[in-house]
């Protein structure tokens, strides 16, 4: 067994550094594709950032004042439930103090300034309104009508806000996915096309080795391995990628004034490790798909 | 040890390699198939260790139906048998002790076996000084003794030679036969295709005569013609 395990690690090494040039295009493409798909998360979670407030079709907010009393927000609960023409009351949610300062915590990621005024006391509590009307005046007109209701500090309205963020975001999310996934397909063909090749070099090897009786998956598995470190590689390359991209955009957007909104557009460490983890995994299985319709389709040299 | 019962192989749709091939070869048995190029000797040889699957008919080896044999379980099948062909096929990048040695790793022997073994029938087919050389630095006669060590050294209970004196002159095959003669007097089963009217003739022993895939011929201790 041990001199199994030895034998397909330096036949993995030597096909390796054999075809270093064609290693180099697949580890690369699949590098970029890697970084493509990374990216797409990073953004996904930055737009997030900015819409965690607005998720589930809300399109209004009413920001209820931090020393409110109870009446007063019951108040306004009652007041908003009846109009249950234009407001779909089922959906209509209230989040408390400290639902509302765990969300606070994701959009002022990127403003620490900010979230360092906010406490669990002090937060607005909101209700999350989502209208059944598509008429924006309409909802507009109710919006105004809140605001003078005793307690309300403030409503906000989407349509004011991020829509066009949003829409941009889901655009955004859509070109980058499209082009990583044809990036990847890209990067299995290279991969596929390297194992290739380093099993016709190896072509009168492999015919020896099948006439001693070496069992396919034998013969296969330096090529799989060889195939699955190329992925691997691609992963690695793109993490560091993903590393310096994402510290050059969490610099350039502390730049701005808090409080702009630009300032959530930043992802936290813990993310950007896990889309890194996902990103290795990816890779590794490019390369392990690549290699294995090779060494399964060309093993009958 | 082998027996062919009525086999049939067919290239493509129409050309026919061996029709209706039967013969019976039993244990430490030496025989000869000849024949002109093109006549199914080969193809035979490839029936034998699986390369091929005939259209009709039954290939036994070793008191199994090896038709009938999934393909997982062919690469131990051969590993009963050994090859040796015309053009050695050994690798030019590998020293004899590890284009030897090599045939004992891909079937996962462990390095102290190979390190026992390989010399021990390096030195049967007489390369016990030439161990560090590669094929490039050998005679065609010891490459092919090279080819042989390799077949041999699983120690297999068949011996399967495809043209192997094919390029060499009559000397050095003269060596080469002696060579296979005596792994044959171990017991090992020896079934060597050719053209080379002189081997033949000079070792008397079972022939099998091919014509256009059909066997014409089955005789003991026989000669060309």
């Amino acid at each position: 067994m041990f001199s199994r395990i030895g034998y397909a690690l330096r036949e993995t090494w030597a096909s390796f550094r054999r075809n270093l040039t064609l290693t180099a295009a697949a580890v690369l493409t699949s590098a970029v594709s890697l970084l493509l798909v990374g990216t797409t998360f990073l953004i996904q979670r930055a737009f997030e950032n900015l819409l965690v407030q607005w998720r589930g079709d809300v399109e209004m907010i009413v920001f209820v004042r931090s020393d409110a009393s109870a009446e007063q927000v019951a108040l306004v609960d009652s007041v908003l439930r009846a109009s249950p023409t234009i407001i779909d009351v089922d959906n209509l949610r209230y989040l408390n103090k400290a639902e509302s300062y765990e969300e606070a915590k994701r959009i002022f990621a990127g403003d620490p300034v900010t979230l360092s005024l906010l406490t669990p006391e002090n937060i607005p509590t909101q209700f999350k309104v989502v209208p059944l009307s598509d008429d924006p005046l309409l909802v507009r007109s109710l919006s105004d009508q809140y605001r003078t209701l005793p307690g309300v500090e403030a409503v906000a309205l989407a349509e004011d806000e991020f829509q066009v963020i949003s829409t941009l975001s889901n655009f955004i999310r859509v070109v980058t996915l499209v082009m990583s996934l044809v990036l990847l397909v890209v990067a299995i063909g290279l991969i596929w096309n390297t194992i290739r090749t380093a099993m016709f070099a190896r072509r009168r090897e492999i015919e020896v080795m099948k006439l001693v009786g070496a069992t396919n998956w034998f013969i296969r598995i330096p090529f799989m391995l060889e195939g699955l470190l190329q992925g691997l590689l691609g992963g690695v390359v793109s993490c560091g990628g993903l590393w310096v991209l994402n510290s050059a955009w969490t610099n350039g957007v502390a730049g701005f004034k808090p409080g702009t909104g630009i300032s959530s557009l930043i992802v936290p460490n813990s993310y950007l490790t896990s889309v890194m983890l996902i990103l290795l995994a990816i890779g590794a299985l490019v390369g392990a798909v690549g290699s294995a319709i090779a060494a399964t389709r060309f093993l009958d040299v | 040890m082998i027996r062919l019962e009525n086999v049939t192989k067919i290239y493509g749709t129409e050309t026919v390699a061996v029709r209706d091939a039967s013969f019976d070869i039993p244990k430490s048995q030496f025989v000869f198939l000849v024949g002109p190029s093109g006549s199914g000797k080969s193809t035979l040889l490839r029936l034998i260790n699986r390369q091929e699957q005939p259209e009709r008919g039954d290939v036994w080896v070793a008191g199994r139906n090896i038709n009938e044999l999934p393909a997982s379980r062919v690469p131990y099948l051969r590993r009963n048998m050994g090859n040796v062909f015309q053009d050695y096929k050994l690798l030019l990048n590998k020293t004899v002790f590890e284009n030897v040695a090599f045939a004992l790793e891909v079937i996962g022997k462990p390095r102290h076996v190979i390190e026992r073994q390989v010399p021990m029938v390096l030195d049967l087919v007489g390369l016990a000084d030439k161990q560090e050389r590669f094929p490039e630095q050998l005679s065609g006669g010891e490459q092919q003794r090279v080819s042989i060590a390799r077949a041999f050294v699983n120690r297999p209970l068949i011996m399967l030679a495809d043209e192997p004196t094919g390029n060499l002159d009559p000397t050095t095959s003269e060596g080469i036969m002696s060579l296979l003669d005596e792994i044959n007097q171990t017991g090992t089963t020896v079934v060597m295709a050719t053209h080379d009217h002189r081997v033949v003739n000079a070792m008397r022993r079972r022939v099998i005569q091919l014509d256009r895939g059909v066997i014409v011929r089955d005789q003991e201790r026989g000669v060309y013609e």
